[in-house]
């Protein structure tokens, strides 16, 4: 009786594990009852832009029926490391946006396709001088699908309150002497605990803005560090004069080097960071009114200075050839199509391309105009060219915050910092290379 | 004739008849465990062997995750020695296996003890003492840490009853690695119900035996007690030990994926995390890892070298 049994049951099982490879395999022929071509994206952010681009996803599958899209959605940093470990299968997603410490590594590992020759994405919007500017080795193989800028984000409610206003924004009064002199001034008067500034001295873009006011440069065209231990030096004084005058919150008051917005939102007048964090950040508090400006600039900077950090997608080298239309179709619906804009709005900055972001004054909020305007005043400017991140240049801000903390927590000199640095960088950078 | 008493017995033969293995009937009890056997089979092979041989592997390459490996012999294991934050790895995970493993397990064996003689909610009280194990090291608790032992923590809260103005403590490099030792010794819940196991194997008699010889409480801990605890505590101190080596999601959390502030929490584990995963140098991590296994065969190794010395298993003369 047990033999029988032990026997039936082997045939269940056999059974049943036909049945469930079967079923697998028609689930892995993509929809194949539908005939659908699938596209695997990959993009990142929170649970809010995660649930926005599903619903924009859902909408480009209405106007596409003969595309599936596979989502593939992960925080930043769990992004950069998946597609990492998706690269060394060779299992990389069709399309996906590009994280900026990694724009060159995906170039070295052969990731981009070239994207001039998809006939169903349309490159009409974008100048000839524009698609030039966008190239990487002289290939046209990522696009922008946004422009983020350095900018200066403000709480226009405490200055009210204060009865103070900002330096006027024109080139001799919006200088970094200027604002730091202000900074001080306002806290001295501010209510018990409210700060000018936190103190962000790791934030990546206004960095960059000193440093091409300095005339150098974050990264170099031939993929070295383009700044020296002094312009680092000068940028770190800058902080530490607002911290020691007690204008800029403490690393304990912000608990950290790489503070929350939501842990400081309402302790000080100002921030740095990119000009499309108000769209996500401004709403956390809605009780006050925050405006946005270029950051300062040096009385002497060097010309040219201006400049906005494209933010990249782009199509994988290894794409079925099956599946690059249907490609081409979502990338086209992503940077080009205005349909995107009321539902996933403006958080990841104002649209590179040129007709879409006229269109989206038409849907933006109050904040988001401001990212707007500040974004296209920026770019309006004289711009000498901007060098993407070399390979090996991954963990510069990781570097970068540990300097910030050697300065901040009075445990080296600003020199000494900058110069540990600066090695630090130089020498991630020999590993990479 | 003298027989050796010490001697083992020969193993007596199977008492299998003669021709039974090669019955039809066993042959299918043996391909059927087999069957059953294959899952468990395939996923040691798939995704424990594999990998562990291929880390082994990489480990003497150069790997970026991208490219292919390209081999460097030792050379991986060389840097480490000029590595400045490997060292700084090692010295915060060596501060925090030596000071949170004792801790947890004095705590542990304290609460045990205690709950071991009768009291009113017992079952709720060990029920409650084991809920931060179950938590664990999860992200929540980590969160929670921040909330406590932040710069408007509840911990500064209170001290600012006293008059006192508190600073973060997970900002302060001098006491952010401390939280992490706390946060661990919260978590005694596995090894107090171990000890809780273990103290109640020890006989009755025994206890009634010394308090006939006039032995007071602490005496009875000292001479009964702790001795046939023993074992018990070097279970637990080897568990715990290996735990705290590889100790990662309470630092990552509390410090962003950094180990800061100035890397006073950069485990050994985190800083490994970041060179596979952040610096994409694959084939260090590897190398690291394989010296974690090493470091940490050798410390359990040790530990029952030295067992001999104070573990004590009740049948011993």
């Amino acid at each position: 009786m047990n033999h029988m049994n032990r026997r039936r049951f082997m045939q269940l099982a056999g059974i049943g594990a036909l049945g469930a490879a079967a079923t697998t395999a028609l689930a892995g022929c993509g929809g194949g009852g539908s005939g659908a071509t699938a596209v695997r994206f990959a993009w990142w952010g929170d649970t809010v832009r995660q649930q926005k681009y599903t619903e924009a996803l859902e909408l480009f599958a209405r106007q596409n029926p003969g595309v599936e899209v596979r989502p593939e959605f992960a925080d930043y940093d769990a992004f950069q490391e998946r597609i990492t470990v998706q690269t060394a299968g060779r299992d990389v997603p069709d399309v996906f946006w590009i994280p900026s410490p990694q724009v060159m590594s995906y170039q070295d590992a052969g990731l981009y396709r070239r994207l001039d020759d998809i006939g169903s994405l349309d490159l009409s919007a974008f100048s000839p001088e524009q698609i030039a500017s966008y190239e990487i080795d002289g290939e046209l193989n990522t696009l922008p699908r946004s422009v983020l800028t350095a900018a200066v984000r403000y709480n226009q409610t405490f200055l009210d309150e204060a009865g103070a206003q900002l330096p006027a924004d024109d080139a001799r009064s919006w200088t970094w002497d200027g604002l730091s002199e202000f900074l001080i001034d306002y806290t001295r008067d501010a209510p018990e605990g409210r700060k000018g500034i936190h103190y962000n001295a790791q934030v990546d873009l206004c960095f960059e803005a000193w440093l091409r006011q300095h005339g150098q440069d974050l990264w170099t065209a031939d993929g070295r560090m383009g700044f020296d231990a002094a312009a680092l030096a000068g940028w770190f004084e800058w902080w530490e004069v607002l911290r020691r005058a007690g204008a800029a919150t403490s690393l304990s008051e912000q608990e950290g080097a790489q503070p929350e917005w939501p842990v400081v939102g309402d302790k000080v007048l100002m921030t740095f960071g990119n000009s499309n964090h108000i769209a996500d950040e401004a709403p956390m508090f809605p009780d006050y009114e925050f405006g946005l400006r270029p950051v300062p600039v040096l009385p002497d900077a060097a010309g040219g200075h201006r400049f906005g950090y494209l933010s990249r997608l782009a199509v994988y080298a290894g794409i079925d050839d099956d599946a690059l239309e249907a490609a081409g179709r979502l990338v086209h619906f992503t940077i080009n199509d205005p349909a995107l804009l009321p539902i996933v709005g403006l958080s990841v900055g104002a649209p590179a391309n040129p007709r879409v972001l006229q269109e989206a004054y038409a849907v933006a909020n109050e904040d988001e105009k401001k990212m707007l305007a500040v974004v296209e005043q920026e770019m309006a400017e004289e711009q000498k060219p901007r060098y993407e991140a070399p390979a090996g240049s991954g963990t510069w801000r990781t570097i970068m915050a540990r300097g910030v903390e050697e300065v901040a927590l009075e445990r080296a000199s600003v020199a000494d910092a900058a110069a540990r640095v600066i090695a630090d960088i130089d020498r991630e950078l020999g590993q990479a290379s | 004739m003298t027989q050796d008493t010490l001697a083992r017995p020969a193993a007596p033969a199977p008492a299998v008849a003669p021709g039974r293995r090669r019955t039809p009937s066993f042959r299918r009890q043996g391909r059927a465990a087999h069957v059953f056997l294959l899952p468990f089979l395939l996923g040691l092979v798939l995704v424990t062997a594999v990998p562990l041989l291929a880390s082994l592997y990489l480990s003497f390459t150069d790997y970026d995750l991208i490219h292919d490996p390209d081999p460097v012999g030792l050379e991986n294991f060389g840097r480490m020695v000029q590595d400045e934050r490997f060292w700084a790895s090692v010295g915060v995970t060596l501060r925090y296996v030596l000071v949170s493993v004792p801790l947890q397990l004095a705590f542990a064996l304290l609460l045990a003890v205690v709950l071991d003689k009768g009291m009113r909610g017992l079952a709720l009280y060990r029920s409650a003492f084991y809920l931060p194990s179950l938590l664990g090291s999860s992200v929540a608790v980590a969160i929670l840490w921040r909330q406590l032992f932040g710069h408007e923590g509840l911990v500064n809260g209170v001290l600012g009853w006293f008059g006192v103005e508190g600073q973060s403590w997970l900002q302060n490099p001098d006491t952010a690695l401390s939280t992490l030792v706390v946060l661990n010794v919260w978590t005694f819940g596995s090894p107090m119900i171990i000890f809780l196991a273990g103290l109640r194997q020890i006989p009755e008699e025994l206890y009634e035996a010394a308090r006939v010889d006039g032995a007071g409480r602490v005496r009875q801990f000292r001479s009964v007690t702790a001795p046939l605890l023993t074992p018990i505590v070097f279970f637990n101190l080897v568990l715990q030990t290996i735990g705290a080596f590889q100790a990662f999601t309470q630092a990552h959390i509390i410090s962003g994926g950094q180990g800061g502030p100035l890397d006073s929490t950069l485990f050994y584990t985190l800083y490994l995390y970041q060179q596979g995963f952040n610096s994409f140098n694959m084939g260090y991590a590897s190398a690291m890892a394989w010296v974690l296994l090493l470091v940490i065969g050798v410390v359990t190794a040790g530990h029952f070298l030295l067992a001999r010395y104070w573990v004590f298993y009740g049948d011993e003369r």
